[in-house]
């Protein structure tokens, strides 16, 4: 079954990129919805059915760190996976992001097929 | 190059790069990415109206002709790009950066000013609308 997506980014280009990249890769997906940062992102998952949420890091208002770590606080969205996209990908901030639950971590510039490779398994 | 290669899809020639004032490109856009930690200052990204309306449709897939959020926010990301690539690379060298979120002004007849003392670098690139500047001032803290 195709899964729903949601893309947390604060940059509506790299949105965009990400799910353009996300249709070349040629992955299996659902509905993909959006949000700004952490506290837009929280708000689409207590309203929507996410299947995974893919994040930036350095946002403002909620960063992706903050936005895992009160995500966790909650019992209804706390399992589903969130995969990070940035440009930070330096093993202190992601070992922190996994800590708090992450799946994994992309780093920014990426291709298609990076993404296909990374996401498919998830997908 | 790796930001332009994956993501925007341009092509791109380094130019003679230096240091110092001296070196500029005609700008009505700059994005900027503040830097602190080990290293203090800031990455910026400098196009003229030209190339950061190319640069940006060629990220959003489409056509823009206004100069305005859309390439804010593209050549803001960009500038993230390549402030996060700087962090990666001085991470081998031991030296801990961390980034600001972007701000990018448009306008004209406008220049930047600040980290007196500071080192500059400035690498201009060539692309088919014009030529664009990467700047990177910075102290060592």
């Amino acid at each position: 079954m195709a899964k729903n997506v949601l893309l947390v980014d604060d940059s509506s280009t790299m949105r965009k990129i990400i799910s353009r990249s996300l249709r070349q890769a040629g992955l299996d997906f659902g509905e993909i919805y959006e949000a700004g940062d952490g506290q837009e992102a929280l708000a689409v998952l207590e309203k929507e059915t996410i299947d995974i949420v893919l994040s930036d890091i350095n946002m403002p208002n909620m960063n992706g760190i903050e936005f895992l770590r009160e995500k966790g606080n909650r019992p209804g969205i706390k399992d589903i996976p969130v995969f990070m996209i940035s440009t930070e990908t330096g093993e202190d901030i992601i070992g922190e992001a996994k800590s708090l639950g992450a799946v994994g971590a992309l780093k920014k510039p990426f291709t298609p097929d990076k993404v296909n490779e990374v996401l498919g398994p998830l997908m | 190059m790796d930001v332009f290669n994956a993501m925007v899809f341009i092509e791109i020639a380094p130019e003679i790069s230096g240091k110092g004032e001296g070196l500029a490109v005609e700008t009505n856009l700059v994005s900027c990415i503040g830097l602190a930690g080990d290293l203090k200052g800031l990455v910026a990204i400098h196009c003229p109206a030209a190339v950061a309306l190319d640069i940006t449709g060629a990220m959003l897939g489409m056509d823009v002709e206004e100069l305005g959020e859309d390439c804010k926010d593209a050549i803001g990301e960009i500038a993230n790009m390549v402030a996060g690539g700087l962090k990666t690379a001085l991470v081998s060298s031991a030296r801990n950066v961390e980034l600001a979120i972007p701000v990018t002004v448009i306008g004209s007849s406008f220049r930047m000013s600040g980290l007196v003392g500071a080192n500059r670098v400035f690498v201009p690139f060539a692309t088919p609308s014009g030529r664009f500047g990467v700047e990177l001032k910075y102290v060592v803290a």
